[in-house]
């Protein structure tokens, strides 16, 4: 069982959830999280956010964590895409797919790759507000470093 | 001997123009991070809860540094 390869982890063009699903004849379910600009954090309203990347980094991180979940479950798709850049509210941040023959593996890995990414990978929200402020999101801070 | 910065997010208010930095024979992370602190108190409490990557690798305080290392100064990540 093998697993889709994608050349860049890291996008500054726009993402987009396709209709299209992964052609796998053993997938029985197929599980997408996508992360979504909202016009609201911490009660502050956003106008928009920019997200900055250690982008050759990040790209091979985001492929270690795919591979480390292929270990945990019995995947036949995994991928993950994160946008950087100046996003507008509603656009896709990032996108999470997981693929496998039973629908509890995708979720469970679905769920795992977001929170890896989101923990460990060196990517940066800023924020940038109606009233003309913007600040840099405080983040993940890890326990050890 | 020196070693090459990357700054990146809330951590390139505090060193604009640092690009390069001249450390000592077997400084590890540690030396860095007290080296930097005391160019720019203010980022003190950020260093703090930062990583830091040589190449492309995080390491831990105790990584000695070498000529030509490129050291990555990581505040704590926020994608998603």
């Amino acid at each position: 069982m093998s697993v889709l390869e994608t050349s860049s982890h890291i996008s500054s063009s726009p993402l987009f959830v396709s209709s299209e699903l992964p052609d796998i004849p053993e997938m029985g379910g197929f599980v997408v999280f996508s992360g979504i600009v909202r016009n609201l954090n911490e009660g502050k309203k956003v106008t928009h956010l920019e997200y900055e990347a250690y982008a050759p980094m990040a790209d091979e991180m985001i492929r270690a964590i795919l591979a480390d979940a292929c270990k945990k479950w019995d995947l036949l798709h995994a991928n993950c895409i994160h946008r950087v850049g100046k996003l507008e509210i509603s656009e896709i941040a990032v996108i999470v797919e997981t693929g496998s023959i039973h629908r509890a593996e995708a979720y469970e890995s679905n769920r795992y790759i977001i929170d890896r990414v989101k923990h460990e990978v060196p990517i940066w929200k800023k924020e940038f507000y109606f009233d003309g402020s913007s600040q840099w999101s405080k983040g993940c801070v890890h326990e050890s470093h | 001997m020196d070693i090459q910065l990357l700054f990146f997010a809330a951590i390139k208010d505090h060193f604009p123009d640092l690009k390069k930095i001249e450390v000592s024979e077997g400084d590890s992370i540690i030396h860095l991070r007290e080296m930097l602190t005391h160019k720019s108190p203010s980022s003190e409490s950020i260093l703090k809860v930062s990583r830091f990557a040589v190449n492309q690798v995080i390491v831990s305080d105790d990584f000695v540094l070498r000529e030509g290392s490129v050291v990555a100064v990581l505040p704590p990540s926020s994608g998603g």
